[in-house]
């Protein structure tokens, strides 16, 4: 199950949060350590340099991309490497959205089809399109190409 | 919330400037959505408003239930635009606002119509969003289409509808495994993420049938597999069909292990991964079949991907706790790692050393992580000492290297949790390891000379109380001590005068000097420690000089104190101050009958101070003292063995009551502790009539009745049997309880006069061989062994018939026997076809005995034992052997 997907912009503040099968009371425990754990560890860090770490029986792999950093959260089968397949899918798309790795602004301004891709990619845990270009696609409800 | 950016430094990008989500605020937002009921929608204004909705449930707001609903209805107006883009947006917000079951059938309708839609990304989009708010009903009435969509043509079609699939069958996994059918299509399906969906769904239908599984697995290893996801997910099944089949017994060659090999070379490291991963969790894995995969991930240690070196040396180290051979070879990439700038990695590689390291090589590695220490966080560092510790036990030669590096990191900075943990490891090894002891307790000294945390000094002080006296120069540690009481907190001085009290009591030349001390405390300006003073003072006796301290005394200073303290507490609270002193006496001694629920909460794991491992003596104590004030039991002699309390009643009934079973030469006692937990009841006369026709060779001798047991007050009755002498007499006793009930006004309190005669069933009680042994463990059990001889020992071999793995046969017969597991023997490692488990104990008549316990299991998992023991007597040997044949 892929537990969280965070995104949070260079002073630690939320810009997309979505959990799946986190409890309510348990969300805002994993938003500060996710965002601890880059301010501790994404100082100098390059564009799409995946980092990991674990926590009791759960796997997290960040990066950072332009002004924003990037969280997955996964357990069982879903574990680092998994989870880098996932933070590849993310990146690659929300490179795609904004042409380069985004300013906040330039994320902002692209907010709505960074959800579209995130709901193409992760579907209540459960990752399900992997390829970025058929996400671009399918974004735009045009059927995939290799179809 | 996302702080708005606030304008910056003029060459900064203008778009930067503004956020724009700039003061955005949901009142408003939702006043905004209006706009969906426009009889003209502008799409693009539509949009962004539905983006702005997004925004603010990613950033955690929430709709009160008014709110949504009434958003909810607005988007569902958006369903007449015809703009692509908009209706995309729609679906992605009805998923967002999860409507409630009666709301649903709004959009029901035009759902169903986007899902029969000729516009095949409709279809898709439809059948996502409908599986997502869908209830029961609902699902059997567009089951046909869905049914259609798994094979449909178009992969996001056909990947919508399992994907839907796997999410319902948690919730109507009747309706989805009738689509079986179709699901095993399109696990043939040309498109790769279909059949990764496909196989995912698959095998959650069939999990249960071992044997579709096999065909699945065997079909998929033999033809293609398109996507390096559906690859692992199959590797992940093949594993269980291993799991599940038996290896070849003549050539013995596992099943699929070819196939899993032959993943290792896979072009996605994913896939190598989880072939690799697969081979070493094999059970009873041969390092033939380990050397391949171990030297794939070896590669991967030095990786250039920090996600692959973690996932490398995160196997290894799981290797490393069942086959640490197979790992040394990886050791020098590993200390590499060491250094790696992701902690994590780094703390798994050190971690994996400590387990696979050799003895010469403990120094090396110490240096290196005592420069590795100073830049991780605490949580790492616990886990680095807890390694350390295992590894001093493992190695105690190297106790004095190992020992350095705990007093060395205890020096530095660390928050309390990482102290405790290294003055634990250093108690734990000072009680293991004899040689560790004095420098062991020195350091500890020097760390109360400089400790902020209150609870580690009082435990610190309370631990050197208890061992310092022991040493070969005691006086050498008074300094410290006697520090404390100049330089710390009242709580602090209050331990540090009772640890100076134990000194003046054991070490008789040291007592005129403490009771100079002693005196100087008398002054102080808490009342605690000067109480305490004064009462050692006073019971230490001989005025100052150099005498011998009475043993009760030494009792009262040692013995912990064998009341429970939730009792005491509820005794003062009820005392009244009068003529008639407070009694400690009369508090009941007792812990009340805890519900089980409370009982199986996983126990901390032993901190190291305190009480020793073998199990607290002080409860044993405390037994021997309760059943030594009752006259009728006064000539039953010494107490060997008190059982730990055996539930009689479920959890939450009208009357708790548990048992502890005492065990003494001639006689078995049971004390029945009793709780009455009606507060409108009083129970006089409480009695357990005890069956025993099934113990034939136990007659019963007294019966010590409760005269009263008021609510939630713990009380006790014993009935006591005599039985042959020094023999394990077993046997089964029915139990049930007796008394008069009355009735109690629940205002005044007061209990009626007339009480009606009840009785109340209880479950029955069995003692066992086991109760007749006591837990005693050995340091070193081979020179234990040793030492005893072969002349008293009888060994035999046992079948022990089909068990579910090894770890239960061994915790069978260990619970059996009721012996210790030493030397962490007790463990099994996961995939372990033989295992020897060593056991100590003392057999009644205080008679030593030894177990070793040899333990195989083949492929059908049948479990053969070879027991040896060793006793101070041979009719000890076989009786422990009768129990083994008996049992």
């Amino acid at each position: 199950m892929i537990l969280a997907v965070l995104f949070a912009n260079l002073e630690g503040n939320i810009l997309v949060e979505r959990f799946n099968g986190v409890p309510a009371e348990e969300r805002l425990h994993w938003r500060s350590f996710l965002v601890k754990l880059g301010a501790e560890n994404l100082k100098g860090v390059k564009n799409e340099e995946l980092l990991v770490a674990c926590h009791k029986s759960v796997y997290i792999v960040y990066t950072v991309l332009g002004d924003v950093s990037i969280y997955v959260v996964g357990k069982d089968e879903y574990d680092e490497l998994a989870l880098a397949e996932v933070i590849f899918v993310i990146t690659s798309s929300v490179k795609d959205v904004c042409g380069k790795p985004p300013t906040e602004r330039l994320f902002l301004d692209k907010y709505g089809k960074i959800c579209l891709c995130l709901d193409e990619i992760v579907w209540k845990g459960l990752l399900e399109n992997v390829d970025k270009d058929r996400i671009r696609r399918l974004i735009r409800m045009k059927p995939p190409t290799d179809f | 919330m996302a702080q708005p950016l606030v304008k910056k430094d003029d060459d900064r990008d203008d778009e930067a400037e503004y956020s724009p989500f700039l003061g955005i605020e949901k009142g408003a937002v939702l006043q905004e959505a209006r706009v969906f009921n426009d009889p003209q929608l502008d799409a693009r204004r539509c949009s962004q408003v539905i983006t702005k909705l997004l925004y603010l449930l990613n950033q955690g707001e929430t709709f009160t239930k008014v709110e949504a609903t009434e958003v909810f209805f607005a988007v569902t107006k958006l369903f007449q635009s015809r703009d692509i883009g908009l209706r995309r947006m729609v679906y992605l917000m009805i998923k967002e606002l999860s409507p409630s079951a009666d709301e649903v059938i709004i959009v029901t309708s035009s759902l169903m119509k986007d899902m029969n839609s000729k516009t095949d990304m409709y279809r898709a989009n439809a059948i996502r969003v409908l599986c997502r708010i869908t209830d029961g009903t609902l699902l059997t009435q567009i089951e046909r289409y869905l049914k259609q969509a798994i094979v449909d043509k178009n992969p996001v079609v056909a990947s919508a509808a399992l994907v839907s699939g796997i999410h319902l069958l948690q919730t109507n996994p009747e309706i989805v495994k009738r689509w079986s059918n179709e699901v095993q299509e399109a696990v043939q399906s040309r498109a790769a993420l279909v059949q990764f969906h496909a196989l995912a769904l698959l095998h959650q239908i069939r999990q249960n049938d071992r044997l579709a599984v096999s065909k699945l697995v065997t079909s998929l290893t033999r033809g293609t597999v398109r996507s390096p996801l559906a690859q692992c997910l199959l590797i992940r099944y093949t594993s269980q069909v291993i799991r599940e089949s038996p290896v070849n017994a003549q050539t013995g060659d596992r099943p699929f292990y070819d196939f899993l090999e032959g993943c290792l070379r896979h072009k996605a490291e994913m896939v190598i991964f989880e072939a690799a991963r697969a081979i070493t969790e094999l059970s009873g894995v041969t390092s033939r079949e380990l050397t391949p995969a171990i030297t794939v991930l070896q590669l991967f240690l030095s990786s250039s991907k920090p996600v692959l070196r973690f996932a490398a040396v995160r196997t290894l180290n799981k290797v490393a706790m069942t086959h640490p051979m197979a790992v040394t070879n990886c050791n020098i990439d590993m200390e590499s790692l060491i250094s790696d700038q992701n902690r994590s990695i780094a703390t798994l590689a050190i971690t994996t050393l400590l387990k696979t390291g050799n003895e010469s090589s403990v120094d090396r590695l110490m240096k290196q992580i005592t420069n590795f220490m100073s830049d991780i966080a605490d949580e790492f560092k616990i886990v680095v000492v807890e390694a350390i510790r295992s590894l001093c036990l493992k190695f105690p030669l190297k106790y004095r290297s190992l020992m350095n590096f705990l007093s060395n990191i205890l020096r530095e900075e660390g928050g309390f949790e990482y102290k405790k943990a290294i003055v634990d490891s250093i108690v734990i090894l000072i009680r293991d390891i004899p040689d560790a002891k004095e420098g062991g307790l020195l350091h500890l000294c020097e760390f109360i000379e400089d400790c902020e945390f209150t609870y580690l000094s009082t435990q610190i002080l309370h631990f050197l109380g208890i061992e310092g006296p022991k040493t070969s120069d005691p006086s050498k540690y008074i300094r410290y001590i006697y520090n404390r009481v100049h330089l710390e907190n009242a709580t602090v001085r209050a331990s540090a005068v009772s640890t100076l009290a134990k000194f003046g009591a054991m070490v008789d030349s040291l007592k005129p000097r403490i009771f100079v001390l002693l005196r100087r405390c008398l002054f102080d300006s808490d009342d605690e420690v000067r109480d305490r003073a004064t009462l050692y003072i006073n019971t230490l006796g001989g005025d100052g000089l150099v005498v011998e301290t009475d043993k009760d005394t030494k009792d009262f200073l040692f013995g912990s104190l064998d009341v429970p303290l939730v009792n005491l507490e509820t005794s003062l609270k009820n005392y009244e101050p009068s003529e008639e002193p407070f009694d400690i006496n009369a508090v009941p001694r007792e812990v009340k009958s805890q519900p089980l629920a409370e009982k199986k909460a996983p126990g901390k794991k032993p901190t190291g101070l305190g009480a020793a491992p073998s199990g607290p003596p002080s409860t044993v104590d405390a037994y021997e003292r309760l059943l030594s004030s009752i006259s009728e039991f006064a000539n039953f002699g010494q107490l060997f063995k008190s059982s730990a309390p055996v539930e009689l009643t479920e959890a939450e009934t009208e009357y708790a009551v548990n048992v502890v079973k005492h065990i003494f030469n001639r006689h078995v006692v049971f004390q029945y502790n009793c709780t009455n937990t009606i507060p409108e009841q009083l129970l006089e006369n409480v009695s357990v009539l005890v069956d025993a026709s099934e113990a034939e060779e136990f007659s019963e001798v007294v019966s010590k009745v409760l005269r009263s047991l008021p609510y939630d007050s713990p009380g006790q009755t014993f009935v006591a049997f005599e039985k042959p002498e020094g023999v394990p007499a077993v046997g089964k006793f029915s139990n049930m309880l007796r008394f008069i009930v009355k009735e109690v006004d629940p205002t005044t309190g007061e209990a009626d006069d007339d009480g009606v005669e009840d009785e109340y069933q209880l479950e029955d009680l069995e003692v066992v061989a086991a109760d007749y042994m006591q837990k005693v463990g050995v340091s070193n059990f081979r020179n234990a062994w040793e030492s005893m001889g072969p002349d008293c020992e009888r060994v035999d071999e046992y079948g022990l018939g089909p068990r579910e793995s090894l770890t239960e046969a061994v915790s069978a017969v260990s619970n059996l026997l009721g012996m210790q597991p030493c030397e962490g023997t007790e463990v099994v490692p996961s995939n372990s076809r033989s295992h020897t488990c060593l056991l100590s104990g003392v057999y009644i008549g205080n008679l030593k005995v030894l177990v070793r316990l040899q333990f195989g299991i083949d492929g059908s998992k049948e479990v053969a034992m070879k027991l040896a023991v060793r006793s101070e007597d041979e009719t000890i040997s076989d009786a422990i052997h009768e129990i083994v044949a008996s049992g």
